[in-house]
């Protein structure tokens, strides 16, 4: 179980956030998200920098990953993450309001592990982002760290 | 000014809402501010280039004419010239024989010498041969034919005189014709002759002149005539190069000029697309907070919450909820418009039975009586074709809602070589016709939203893909009879 690792939701819009917070409170696992406002603030965290330079070490559970982001938007996020050995491992979910196929597309191209459309309606966004996070912060295992041979093909 | 003079039915035939290609298309016209040209301003370029053709054909015809009658006169002349020349030399032969003639009768009659005579004869033996050589050579001319005919009588006369003194000498010796021989027998008649020898000799020189001059003008006219008409020929031509050419730069223009305007009218659209979508996502983040601050709201007071408030938090969500549904069809159709297209054989006919399979559920509790005809293959994109008949069956079975038996028929109509005309039928509320143009408009409606739900958007998305493979939409029905929509594909595959 990876009751303990924490969940990064990068979200630009303060809204959008509270109501991700919101959806997350009801299923008790507010209390592990960290809230980043743009992509290079996920970065930081990351690679611990910045605000984050004291965090404890460890990569997060999973990262929820917004496309439409101030400084550095979701898809150059997820193309660092992913050209990184470290951070490659990390589930990242894309959730954002774009459902067009270009956006899709290159994020599967990057490596995106999931894509998930908001929808407007706020029961339906209220279940896909509880079951979001029960799925990637609780049920699912995340993969061991510092085990870099565990991947044959790099 | 210049345009007042313009023909409407001219610039009737150039793009409409676009001045400027009229005005320097025909720069040489506008010069030309009299009615006359007006007519010339009728024709197409076709007919002026045929026009100017024809007169190039009438010009040769015309210069070919004239020259040959002009030729054929000097020609005739010079055939008339060798006729006088033998004219004049047979004139002066016969002044010289009927010379000859006298002069040896004379001395015949003094010395008796038959040498004498024997020339005297042999003058004699001509004649008739110089009377018919006259009578030929003179044939043309009134007044020397006249001449002729008297210069042969005068001749006949001297000769005969002559002939007679020569007779009376042979009977009575030179003393019977003695004064005759020293004054000649026909010494008057030879002075007349010759006076008309003379005559006739100069009247033909000066024929000739005549016809020299004459023949010198002719040909002079020939040469100005070919000159000037090869000149006018070269300006028929070059005028008739400068149309064709004209004709081929304005054409080539317009088509490059045409394919400007659908590169623009691609990027604009692309633009626009672009721009409509970005705004229905970016319009898709507040709708989201609304709804969902109206239900943490509902929640947090939940409790305190009357039955008025809460209908009013739920009017709040519904709104945002209905509005998110127009963004999301109107996403779908600028989707429609974007997508790329496929062109495969597609089966009318699987496509109709998947989209029914499909509205099984929407079907339960309805009593629908379909007649469905066999349908054709066409040319195009599968998917996009599903949605049309998607969106013209979902219509056909929501506005059937209100009938106890609804009956909808899918039919093929016309089948020509050019296109495949299928309808959708059915015997809902219909519509009135008055408001058919508004049918395929994206979100018209011609029905309350508490009639009948939806946002207007189905039959533009039919309009728009059924465009797109290049074919036509259109509608016919009556109120409470029924509505009939019919769209028209073309059998070859459309390139858009």
């Amino acid at each position: 179980m990876n009751a303990a690792k924490p969940i990064i939701l990068a979200e630009d819009n303060p809204r959008d956030a509270e109501l991700a917070l919101a959806a997350m409170e009801e299923e008790h696992i507010s209390d592990k998200v960290v809230l980043c406002h743009d992509g290079a603030e996920v970065l930081d965290y990351l690679y611990c920098r910045g605000q984050f330079k004291s965090r404890l070490r460890g990569n997060p559970a999973v990262i929820f990953l917004d496309l439409k982001m101030p400084k550095v938007n979701g898809l150059e996020v997820l193309r660092t993450i992913k050209a990184d050995i470290n951070l490659r491992p990390i589930p990242v979910v894309m959730l954002t309001s774009s459902r067009e196929e270009r956006d899709l597309a290159e994020s599967y191209a990057l490596g995106a592990n999931a894509y998930v459309v908001k929808p407007v309606e706020f029961h339906k966004f209220l279940s896909a982002v509880k079951e979001l996070g029960t799925f990637w912060g609780v049920i699912n295992e995340p993969p061991p760290e510092g085990l870099r041979s565990a991947q044959p093909h790099s | 000014m210049e345009s007042s003079t313009h023909q409407p039915s001219e610039s009737s035939t150039l793009v409409p809402g676009e001045p400027e290609p009229r005005s320097d298309s025909s720069p040489d016209s506008t010069n030309s501010n009299n009615g006359r040209m007006s007519w010339f301003q009728k024709l197409t370029i076709e007919q002026r280039i045929l026009a100017g053709f024809s007169l190039v054909f009438v010009g040769i015809l015309v210069i070919t004419a004239v020259s040959y009658h002009n030729t054929s006169i000097v020609l005739t002349n010079s055939r008339l010239d060798g006729r006088s020349h033998d004219l004049l030399q047979l004139l002066s032969t016969i002044d010289v024989a009927m010379n000859e003639a006298e002069d040896a009768h004379r001395r015949y009659l003094v010395t008796g010498e038959m040498s004498y005579l024997e020339s005297y004869k042999k003058v004699v033996q001509q004649k008739p041969t110089f009377a018919t050589y006259l009578r030929e050579l003179a044939r043309g001319s009134m007044e020397q034919e006249q001449r002729a005919r008297v210069l042969e009588r005068m001749m006949e006369k001297q000769l005969n005189a002559e002939s007679k003194a020569i007779d009376q000498f042979d009977e009575g010796g030179f003393r019977a014709v003695k004064k005759m021989a020293i004054e000649g027998a026909g010494r008057r008649e030879l002075g007349a002759i010759h006076q008309l020898i003379t005559d006739m000799d100069s009247d033909e020189r000066q024929a000739m002149n005549r016809r020299i001059a004459d023949s010198a003008e002719g040909t002079k006219n020939t040469i100005v005539l070919l000159g000037l008409g090869a000149f006018l020929q070269l300006v028929l031509l070059a005028w008739v190069y400068y149309l064709i050419r004209h004709d081929i730069t304005e054409r080539r223009r317009v088509a490059e000029e045409l394919q400007r305007r659908g590169e623009l009218l691609e990027a604009a659209n692309k633009e626009l697309e672009a721009f409509s979508y970005s705004v229905s996502h970016d319009l898709r983040a507040p709708l989201r907070h609304i709804d969902g601050y109206a239900a943490l709201l509902r929640k947090s007071v939940e409790q305190s919450l009357n039955e008025k408030g809460a209908r009013y938090l739920q009017t709040i969500s519904d709104a945002a909820k209905q509005m998110g549904q127009l963004i999301d069809d109107l996403l779908v159709f600028s989707r429609m418009g974007r997508q790329e297209m496929l062109h495969t054989t597609v089966n009318l006919e699987q496509v109709i039975n998947h989209v029914l399979a499909d509205l099984r559920l929407d079907l339960q509790g309805r009593e629908i009586s379909w007649t469905i005809a066999p349908l054709p293959e066409v040319t195009g994109d599968p998917a996009m074709l599903r949605q049309v008949f998607v969106n013209l069956l979902t219509n056909a079975i929501k506005f059937t809602g209100t009938r106890p038996k609804a009956s909808i028929e899918i039919g093929v109509e016309r089948p020509t070589s050019a296109e495949v005309v299928i309808f959708v039928r059915d015997n809902g509320v219909g519509f009135d016709m008055e408001y058919a143009s508004k049918l395929f408009g994206v979100f018209q409606r011609l029905h309350r939203a508490d009639e009948f739900e939806g946002t207007g958007i189905g039959l533009a998305n039919v309009r728009r893909i059924v465009h797109r493979h290049g074919g036509r939409t259109w509608a016919e029905g009556a109120p409470n009879i029924g509505a009939t929509f019919f769209i028209a594909l073309p059998t070859r595959s459309h390139e858009p």
